[in-house]
């Protein structure tokens, strides 16, 4: 039996598949011990722990240490001259306007940062040796530390690794670490920009402890015949073994298993260019998929960069826990602060008196009270509504219009997320389907849609368990990049195109160490990209006329290109995949119907459990399951189709 | 046209996301690392009327020069038609510096110009006297190419003429051509978001809109200053020479707050100088508005209606209102930082359990030029130290928030070396609070290169405030094979290959005894 297992901070997802049916499960998370919510679901969901084969799993344990700072005690070892590289970062400050300016303090103190003297040039030449007395006496220095972790960057690593591997001999040769303690730069990431390059190699330094302590403690407790796969932040998979030498590259990963989920299911309905809204308690992550899932580089985690392959993902401070307010400028505000789940939104009862979207949907009767959390949870619809009646007063309107207000700035601020990876990255939203999951993905998804023309909003049938079921779903992938730095004449592209055998080779040994069969493997070589003189790059794959791909990218992505300019090759790129089985869904027979439903306040009222394939839908409705809410509004219709899905759009819909 | 709190917060989306797009654009389609990696350039939208509706401000000294640039583009073209784009760089017809080049362009709905768009970007050279173009001058000409406003694209057709005339007169043309590529885009791209925005919701709406952003900024900056104690607060500091001589250029301000509005009296600065750190009075608004826009108790959405309630009084002649041709290349940058460092120094007075210590009060900037190269850096320093806690060590500082080119990037881009990038231990000023340390940098050319070095606190220490001490004063070297000599806070100089620059940046002052 294959299981997907999503640890969020409040609850903990599970999803078994097995004989083809599928099973969810939802339990409160236990912050303390992750490990334990996980267990005592598994045991009661499999009817025993020992029927679980494989286990898929999101784990939040890399974010959290990095978020509450409680990683391991770990010390940055750099070239002589670049001692606080990590505290400098880009020598920006992150709030143009603030009176008294903070930085998110990186993860290394100051007092545990080294120098060591040596250097080499852009080429990898050596301008200084590393000397056998330098090294000593750094060693001496950093034993006496007695750190748990050890993240090494030093400049051109990238280019030329040998100092930072003597650096790991020496260190070793100690006898107080083992290899896997020293975190080596060009290890992590072999790609140049020392700052981005030293901040993720001291978080893989940071975290890693920590997580293969938790993976340990799982792997003691899982039957040992189970596989264990982490979900990593570029949407992939990889055995736990290989995970622990890999921490950093699970920091993000979070929303990374709903999009592989909502892309999964959006294509066997037989959508491949979607963007994914996932609308929680306190962010929404908006995503852009053209028949993959798209893959960045440039994040940040807590203000510190990050420069690992990872989902493409816009995320916003704005959700269903959301404060409203009206500023003394006489402008209605919603978020970025979130009432959190405590107090959580007027309507919990939990002692919030200032309103929230939440409490806005539930005085528009957008969230049914009665089937809320399947009926767990009581709401206290008056509460809201005096929260809102309140708030209107400042500005002359009732509850029911300020309530509406704040719906239309909160998606206001979604829509700004949903342009900024379509419109901005050169993709026309109209030519996409929105696929909407989370608990309030659902609610606002048509609106939003309505407001960027984008013609179907798709609602998968469990959204609010969208990550467990993309851990089902994912696959497993190693990524292997290797610098190039070249431009892209003739030559070098035949030459790259020789080496990518090397490359393959490499991720095709990955693979079978993960165990995955000949058969099951699939390998994509792509270049990063960029005219000469350019600092951001794009992913073009090594095929075909590659430098005329570049152009049309770029001339898509920018309004221009320049076919004179030079093209500048940066990174060569390996994916190597290894399909795991995916459960298969057979479509069931739609027979189109309208199925009877009470309604009131003029609003329909649908059960999603009760609706068949082929059910017709009209808004304005409300349709309520319990993991999320379904809004659809005066003007809207919509289809179940084979897959269970709601398919939605403007009237007259024609699915 | 109704407009209510709900709609304003929907337009301040819309609006603000068009500027933040052309923002996005120009960043990724660039070429020159001074845009790219140090992100120096700012976008914004404009009402008909040339009023600044929204921007994406990366560098708070474009905040209120970018309105300047607009009203000289519609002075100089009235009647534009879809598809002109407007460039300019003068900095006596709307610009701050000759390296700062602006684009303005209309976006058009069926019956006309319905908004304006302008976007800011400092180009690494523009010709003039030194590479790099911010050289230690003694009038405009000597700066580089002057752009009046001039199209630069007319009616959707790049006008070659002015684009190669541009290009012809920079160092690096291709990397200019580039750069101007990027911006051009940009504006196609505001353009299109714009247009959108226009048929969704109908021009009428999107201006009746515009407008009420604009009094709503307003009020918050009248609210700001309300809550200042009524009264005149004085405070002077001085530049130290303008890199013909080393005299003190005294600065003067006299904050008047009179209930939600406030006047800021420069009257009494010094005369304008021969060198170039005369600044426009466009830089000075700039400053001054920034002082008050960190006082906000909120964020305030940046648009015309922030200057609103504020009057800036400068003396024409002044080394704060120079009459043309004065140098101007480095009143952008440093006069910018005294100019802050005054004015919060006044307000101090005012509100002397909020305003932090002076920063490091200088750009620090190093522009490097040889043979098929032109660098352009700055770089950051201390924080003054606040009420709060002690201020930032080695990050940039009021009007500027460039970031840096990181070494592996700059090494293999020009033929520099840099051995030296840490934070200069012991620089920021004692006190309850530490103002923040400065930064040591230490750069090897390669090649023989002209090396021009703009700075200030070489001297006058950044000051603390409530007892706390000043922080250290920077430090300018040039290390040759056998002596080393310390540069003044102005200088240009031939390096050959193998000597070194080390700049140890100013420390913030201390807050509290």
């Amino acid at each position: 039996m294959r299981v997907g297992v999503d640890i969020g901070g409040t609850f903990t997802d599970l999803i078994t598949l097995d004989a083809g049916r599928l099973r969810l499960h939802k339990l409160p998370s236990t912050p303390d011990n992750p490990a334990k919510a996980m267990l005592d679901g598994l045991a009661h969901l499999a009817g025993g722990l020992e029927r679980v084969t494989q286990v898929a799993h999101g784990s939040t344990v890399a974010t959290n240490a990095i978020l509450e700072r409680k990683g391991a005690r770990t010390a940055f070892i750099t070239t002589e001259g670049f001692r606080d590289l990590l505290w400098i970062g880009r020598q920006n400050r992150p709030d143009l306007y603030a009176l008294y300016p903070q930085i998110t303090p990186p993860l290394i103190a100051r007092a545990d940062s080294f120098e060591v003297s040596e250097r080499l040039d852009h080429e990898g030449n050596v301008l200084l040796p590393l000397t056998g007395q330098a090294l000593g006496r750094l060693a001496a220095q950093v034993v006496m530390g007695a750190y748990e972790s050890i993240a090494v960057c030093l400049l051109y690593s990238f280019r030329n690794p040998t100092h930072e591997k003597r650096l790991r001999e020496a260190l070793v040769a100690t006898g107080a670490y083992t290899p896997s303690q020293i975190v080596l730069s060009h290890e992590v990431l072999p790609e140049f920009r020392e700052y981005e390059r030293a901040s993720t190699t001291a978080m893989e330094a940071y975290v890693r402890p920590k997580m293969s302590r938790y993976i340990g403690v799982l792997r003691q407790k899982l039957p040992p015949r189970a596989t264990l796969h982490v979900m990593k932040s570029d949407g992939g998979l990889l055995s736990a073994e290989a995970v622990q030498q890999r921490a950093a590259h699970t920091a993000l990963s979070g929303p990374a298993a709903g999009v592989i989920g909502a892309l999964h299911l959006a294509r066997l309905a037989g959508f491949e260019r979607i963007m994914t809204l996932d609308i929680g308690g306190t962010s929404t992550d908006a995503a852009l998929c053209v028949g993959d899932v798209p893959l960045a580089t440039h994040q940040q985690i807590d203000g510190l960069p990050l420069r690992l392959r990872m989902l493409d993902i816009e995320t916003i401070g704005a959700g269903g826990g959301s404060l409203a307010r009206v500023d003394a400028g006489g402008s209605l505000r919603v978020g970025p602060q979130s009432a959190g789940a405590h107090p959580g939104p007027v309507a919990y009862g939990r002692g919030g008196t200032t309103p929230t979207v939440t409490d806005a949907n539930v005085v528009l009767g957008r969230i049914d009270p009665a089937s809320f959390l399947g009926g767990r949870m009581a709401l206290d619809v008056a509460a809201a509504e005096r929260a809102l009646a309140a708030l209107g007063a400042q500005i002359g309107r009732d509850a029911a219009a300020m309530a509406q207000g704040v719906i239309d700035v909160v998606n206001a601020h979604i829509s700004r997320a949903l342009r900024r990876v379509s419109i901005e990255r050169g993709h026309d939203p109209r030519e996409f389907t929105l696929v909407a999951f989370g608990g309030a993905g659902p609610l606002h998804a048509c609106e939003v849609a309505a407001e960027l023309g984008i013609p179907l909003v798709l609602v998968p049938p469990h959204p609010g368990v969208m990550c467990a079921l993309g851990l089902l779903i994912a696959d497993l992938r190693v990524d292997i990049s290797q610098p190039v730095m070249e431009l892209a004449t003739t030559d070098a592209i035949a030459r790259l195109r020789g080496q990518q055998a090397v490359l393959m080779k490499q991720g095709r040994l990955a693979l079978l160490q993960e165990g995955v069969a000949e058969a099951e493997m699939r390998f994509e070589v792509s270049l990063d990209m960029r005219y000469h003189g350019q600092a951001h790059e794009l992913n073009v794959p090594l095929a075909g006329a590659i430098v005329r791909s570049f152009h049309r990218l770029h001339e898509q992505a920018y309004g221009y290109a320049l076919p004179e300019r030079p093209v500048e090759i940066v990174t060569m790129r390996l994916r190597a995949v290894g399909a795991l089985p995916v459960p298969t869904f057979a479509p069931q027979p739609a027979a189109p119907h309208t199925p009877e439903m009470p309604v009131i306040d003029g609003v329909r009222r649908y059960a999603r459990a009760e609706l068949r394939p082929g059910a017709r839908l009209v808004g304005p409705a409300v349709i309520t399951q319990e993991d999320a809410t379904t809004y659809l509004p005066v003007g809207w219709e919509g289809v179940v189709d084979g897959y269970h899905n709601l398919q939605l759009g403007r009237a007259p819909f024609h699915h | 046209m109704s407009v209510d709190a709900i709609s304003l917060a929907v337009f301040q989306n819309l609006f603000a996301g068009v500027a933040e797009a052309m923002g996005a654009t120009l960043q990724r389609a660039s070429f020159s690392p001074n845009i790219r990696e140090r992100l120096d350039f700012s976008c914004a939208v404009f009402d008909r009327a040339g009023q600044m509706v929204a921007q994406a401000a990366h560098i708070p000294v474009h905040l209120g020069s970018m309105p300047a640039s607009v009203a000289h583009a519609l002075a100089a073209f009235p009647q534009m038609n879809r598809g002109d784009v407007v460039v300019l760089n003068d900095p006596y017809s709307g610009g701050t510096h000759l390296p700062d080049i602006t684009m303005v362009s209309p976006v058009f709905d069926a019956d006309g110009i319905a908004f304006y768009l302008a976007s800011r970007a400092h180009h690494a050279d523009v010709g003039g006297m030194s590479p790099g173009s911010l050289p230690l001058s003694t009038e405009l000409y000597q700066e580089g190419l002057i752009l009046p406003p001039v199209l630069l694209r007319l009616s959707g057709w790049l006008n070659e003429g002015v684009f190669t005339l541009i290009l012809a007169n920079s160092r690096h043309p291709e990397e200019r051509r580039g750069d101007l590529e990027a911006q051009l885009a940009a504006h196609r791209v505001g353009e299109e978001r714009l247009t959108d925005i226009l048929i969704a919701h109908g021009t009428a709406r999107a201006q009746a809109h515009a407008a009420a952003l604009i009094d709503y900024s307003a009020r918050l900056t009248r609210a700001t200053i309300a809550a200042l104690p009524d009264g005149d607060y004085a405070f002077e500091d001085a530049l130290e020479g303008d890199g013909q001589r080393e005299a003190l250029i005294p600065i003067r301000a006299v904050v008047r707050v009179r209930g939600d509005a406030m006047q800021v009296d420069f009257t009494g600065s010094a005369p304008q100088v021969r060198g170039s750190v005369n600044a426009v009075p466009a830089i000075v608004q700039s400053a001054v508005w920034y002082c008050v826009r960190l006082l906000a108790e909120e964020p305030i959405p940046m648009n015309s209606g922030c200057f609103q309630p504020i009057e800036v009084i400068t003396q024409a002649g002044s080394v704060l209102d120079p009459y043309f041709p004065a140098a101007v290349a480095v009143g952008n940058t440093e006069t910018s930082q005294r100019v802050v460092d005054v004015v919060l120094g006044a307000l101090a007075q005012a509100l002397p359990d909020r305003i932090p210590a002076a920063s490091q009060g200088t750009m620090n900037n190093v522009t490097v030029g040889g043979a098929n190269f032109v660098y352009y850096e700055t770089i950051a320093g201390g924080h003054g130290a606040s009420p709060l806690g002690d201020g930032l060590s080695g990050r940039q500082s009021h009007m500027t928030n460039t970031q840096n080119t990181p070494v592996e990037a700059l090494e293999m881009a020009y033929p520099l070396r840099v051995w030296r990038y840490h934070l200069r231990a012991g620089s920021g000023g004692d006190g309850l609070h530490r103002g923040g340390e400065g930064i040591v940098r230490e750069v090897e050319f390669l090649t023989e290169a002209v090396v021009t070095v703009n700075s200030e606190r070489r001297q006058l220490a950044p000051y603390g405030l409530r007892g706390g001490q000043p922080g250290q004063v920077g430090v300018n070297r040039w290390v040759r094979r056998r002596t080393i000599s310390a540069l003044a806070a102005k200088a240009t100089f031939r390096a050959r290959a193998g000597q070194r620059l080390v700049i140890e940046t100013p420390g913030g002052g201390g807050w509290g005894a």
